[in-house]
């Protein structure tokens, strides 16, 4: 049985700016045990897909099932084996790190004494131990977040939503929530983790979705997306270059006044020679995650979703 | 999870979001306190003294309902400020659990004001055991009606901006305008009736009654000063906004 099954879910909001369609007929199964990353822009559907299999809202049409059980039907049932890393959430003012995940694992049900050992590993793997008995108001952002994390990631639910969990994050502190995400994943949770940091996704990731437009664009493995681009090579410009003087040599995209190209290795040389001749610089680098999603949905995943319907 | 679970999911609740942030932010009690004492005070100065109790119990029924301003704000900012209210929904404690976790909050930041208040009134009046614990019953009805409206008006809005305001007006308007601070046998006696269009009005008499204040007739609409029918109402509005508290609670659309 598989862990998630969505089909053919659709969501219609309804505002001042008239109906937004947020996701439309999207189907989606994930395996049990797999880490499977979200990937799309803001307003892409991210987050109203999480909020719909985690029983915070009420599709349009469509239905999921998670483990079995529908999660309109039997939410009851389904709420008892999930745990979810809002998107921007933030912890409790007057709580401490340690009191998050000790009193949060006690409302679920745990006692006393296994909150406290699981407490204890929980923000050690963390690196939240240093900061454990200091009230979150004191703390950074990035250790709210971190706290945020610690107090989902310990309850060890067999479904884990984490709804981009690492935002704000030093790449140290990323990198050790990582390590904590592949724990939970080997003592067997399933991880639905939505993500704008590609390499996250790309790091953790055994397969991803693309979604655009409340539409999935891609689903596989992060190599066979990468693999869809037939270009060895990634060039970035600030500036000196134009969009038509790139083109000759490969595929080009402007992303917030960054050129992008990908092209072969045989023009990094030319392409280098004249970049330095004009005293401009040139970032050279492999293929990656990145330039797979700016190639797939023509945008980079930083670009906001135009409200309006536009690209 | 068993009900013996959910109530501790409930107390565990009210402890790290009612209890915690009190010792460690003591000012809460005297912010709570100090709204109702000031009217108090205010009517010792300026009203003649055999209003004094009216004041008092007028000023245990303002802090009660005022749990449901507390709540509106707590609610409002923990599922649009810092988006917990998610985390909790989407766990095994149940939508009824956190609503009452909730509700037990804003009661531990009123207790000690309460209980000052009902101090206040045994030296004045020298109710006995039963008015107190008539007193009790009608508080703790009043505080589970405000406390739900509190909940359900803040699952309208979007902005915590938006609640700020919305939270003083309601509870401003049940709490201060109608007969709780002074005796409705001020309001002319044709429209003593129009008091009961606010839910306060029915506790609050019937917190009059229970510390054995006089009471008027209500001409207009007799059935309205019947105790029995001021019963029935509150706890009819305390189960219509308890029930869609809980609906609101269980779905949240945005």
């Amino acid at each position: 049985m598989e862990a998630l099954v969505a089909a053919d879910l659709s969501k219609t909001y309804s505002g001042a700016r008239g109906r937004v369609e947020a996701l439309d007929r999207v189907s989606l199964s994930i395996a049990p045990g797999q880490l499977f990353a979200f990937l799309g822009r803001n307003g892409a559907g991210k987050t109203t897909f999480i909020k719909i299999c985690s029983t915070l809202l009420i599709p349009t049409s469509g239905h999921a099932e998670l483990f079995g059980l529908d999660v309109v039907e039997r939410a009851r049932e389904v709420r008892e084996r999930i745990a979810i890393v809002p998107q921007e959430g933030r912890p409790f003012f007057h709580l401490t790190p340690r009191e998050h995940v000790e009193e949060y694992l006690r409302v679920r049900g745990a006692s006393g004494e296994s909150a406290r050992s699981r407490a204890d590993e929980v923000l050690a793997a963390m690196g939240l131990r240093g900061f454990a008995n200091e009230p979150a108001y004191r703390l950074s952002g990035g250790l709210q977040q971190r706290t945020l994390v610690a107090m989902i990631l310990a309850t060890e639910a067999p479904f884990l939503f984490l709804d981009e969990p690492t935002l704000g994050m030093d790449p140290f502190a990323r990198r050790q929530v990582w390590q904590v995400i592949r724990h939970a994943t080997q003592r067997g949770s399933t991880v639905l983790l939505t993500t704008h940091y590609l390499d996250e996704a790309e790091q953790l990731a055994q397969e991803l979705a693309v979604i655009e437009g409340g539409h999935i664009l891609y689903r596989g493995t992060p190599e066979a997306l990468k693999s869809r681009v037939h270009r060895e090579v990634r060039l970035q410009f600030d500036s000196g270059f134009t969009v038509p003087e790139l083109r000759p040599y490969g595929e080009v995209f402007e992303e917030r006044g960054r050129l992008t190209l990908l092209t072969t290795r045989s023009v990094v040389p030319e392409l280098t020679r004249r970049a330095l001749e004009r005293e401009r610089p040139i970032h050279v680098g492999p293929v990656t995650l990145e330039e797979a999603f700016l190639a797939l949905v023509g945008r980079g995943i930083e670009d906001e979703v135009d409200p309006e319907g536009g690209p | 999870m068993s009900v013996r679970t959910q109530a501790n999911a409930v107390l565990r609740l009210c402890y790290f979001n009612g209890l915690t942030p009190l010792w460690r932010t003591p000012v809460l009690i005297v912010a709570v306190f100090l709204t109702p004492f000031c009217f108090l005070f205010f009517l010792y100065v300026v009203a003649p003294h055999p209003l004094l109790p009216f004041g008092i119990v007028g000023g245990v029924m303002f802090t009660t309902l005022f749990t449901g301003n507390g709540m509106l704000n707590d609610c409002g900012y923990l599922r649009l400020e810092r988006q917990l209210q998610q985390v909790f929904v989407a766990s095994p404690m149940r939508p009824l659990s956190y609503v009452l976790g909730m509700a037990l909050s804003e009661l531990a930041f009123a207790l000690p004001s309460m209980a000052l208040f009902f101090a206040v009134l045994e030296v004045v009046t020298g109710f006995g055991a039963v008015a107190f614990a008539a007193l009790l019953g009608v508080v703790a009805l009043t505080w589970l009606m405000a406390t739900s409206l509190g909940f359900m008006i803040s699952t309208f809005f979007r902005q915590l901006r938006e609640i700020w305001p919305i939270g003083t007006v309601v509870f401003s308007v049940l709490s201060v305008l109608p007969p709780l601070f002074y005796p409705i046998a001020s309001i002319p006696a044709p429209w003593r009736w129009v008091a009961f269009f606010s839910p306060s009005t029915y506790a609050g008499q019937l917190a009059d009654r229970a510390v054995g204040l006089p009471l008027p007739p209500i001409p207009t609409v007799p059935a309205l000063g019947s105790p029995w029918v001021q019963f029935g109402a509150l706890v009819t509005l305390t189960v219509l906004f308890g029930a869609a508290s809980l609906r609101l609670a269980r779905w949240r659309e945005p």
